[in-house]
């Protein structure tokens, strides 16, 4: 579930932004910002959980994610007057073959920012993250017609496997998942 | 329906269960004819899923000892799993590994593997159970298939990405 359109060879104009861990208070923002990359994705109406539960799962003892914001000072906020203006969201995963990976969730740069390197900021920062874990990979979902995308991740050494090995994201959601938990055997 | 009646039980691995889940995902590895790709070390493992802060958990298949394996091993089977997150949907498990010995198959094992992985999921408010099969696994594909598994990539049109070590490494060296 991402967003960053390739980057021109050269920056459009400088853009101050710092890249920083987030905190409960970016949750708000988060959660604005994972609804336009929805919208983005043509499925604004597959957005289900609540700021709350996002800071709950974000911020609670054991956390089931971590994420970076992309922050602009006060002279180039947008007209709505955001100061965070990008995300990634990411959290550890595991391989049996290569042990410790990293997966990005989401990376998701607003419009009017792109262009100034914040989504490779992003991107990097989760990289090196996931370097300092000592991961062997790093994972994440893109949908087919995402050129923009898909040309971005390409161009910075990512593998396609769906295209290149074949393998298929299977999900069990919704009715589908309880009927498979009623069937747990009796020990 | 199982063609032969086995007695399990499936319950939470324990440390004490590391090895038998190591020797269950190498057969995996070699059902796969992927076993030349495991770099994973048994130390790296065991202190990945058992140590101060696990990466993954484990539920296992056991059978009571007058039904052990001719090499005499009574943990079977094992669906190895760890929690992720959707943005949409909240808190989701990934089924990273479902695996059941050969002699023990067709006993309803993978299924109980399965469904009590699907309970966890549900008691830790879980919205979704993912995994992920290659296209050319259709025995898998049917399995889930017929559990009412949806194929994202299929349907949805998403694609996994990698970074492997190397192209993972240059990133981190231009981390801001």
């Amino acid at each position: 579930m991402n967003c960053c359109r390739a980057n021109c060879v050269l920056a459009k104009l400088n853009m101050n932004f710092k890249i920083r861990a987030a905190t409960t208070v970016d949750c708000k923002d988060i959660s604005r910002m994972i609804m336009e990359l929805a919208v983005y994705e043509k499925m604004p109406d597959e957005v289900k959980i609540s700021r709350e539960e996002l800071e709950r799962d974000g911020f609670c003892q054991n956390p089931f994610f971590q994420c970076f914001v992309a922050e602009v000072p006060d002279e180039n906020k947008p007209k709505e007057g955001f100061a965070i203006v990008g995300y990634a969201l990411y959290f550890s995963i595991y391989s049996t073959w290569t042990g410790r990976s990293m997966h990005l969730e989401d990376l998701y740069v607003m419009p009017q920012f792109r262009g100034f390197g914040i989504g490779k900021g992003l991107l990097t920062a989760v990289a090196k993250v996931a370097k300092e874990k000592q991961c062997a990979r790093l994972q994440l979902n893109v949908l087919d017609w995402n050129t923009p995308s898909r040309d971005f991740y390409a161009a910075k050494g990512a593998e396609d496997l769906t295209a290149n090995e074949g393998w298929h994201l299977i999900r069990f959601q919704g009715q589908n998942l309880d009927a498979l938990a009623i069937e747990t055997p009796k020990n | 329906m199982a063609a032969v009646k086995m007695d399990f039980t499936i319950r939470p691995a324990a440390k004490s269960d590391c090895k038998d889940i190591w020797r269950l995902i190498r057969e995996l590895a070699i059902y796969e004819k992927v076993v030349d790709e495991v770099v994973l070390s048994y130390e790296e493992f065991e202190r990945d899923g058992f140590g101060k802060n696990p990466l993954f958990e484990s539920l296992v298949a056991e059978v009571p000892e007058e039904n052990k394996s001719k090499e005499g091993f009574t943990v079977v089977g094992v669906a190895l799993f760890y929690y992720t997150y959707c943005t949409w949907k909240g808190r989701a498990v990934y089924l990273e590994d479902l695996y059941v010995m050969t002699e023990f198959r067709g006993c309803g094992i993978g299924k109980g593997l399965l469904s009590t992985l699907a309970k966890v999921a549900k008691e830790k408010l879980c919205t979704l159970l993912e995994l992920d099969v290659l296209d050319q696994n259709s025995r898998s594909r049917a399995f889930y298939a017929a559990k009412g598994a949806w194929d994202v990539t299929a349907m949805d049109n998403w694609h996994t990405l990698r970074f492997d070590a190397v192209s993972l490494n240059k990133l981190a060296n231009e981390a801001p």
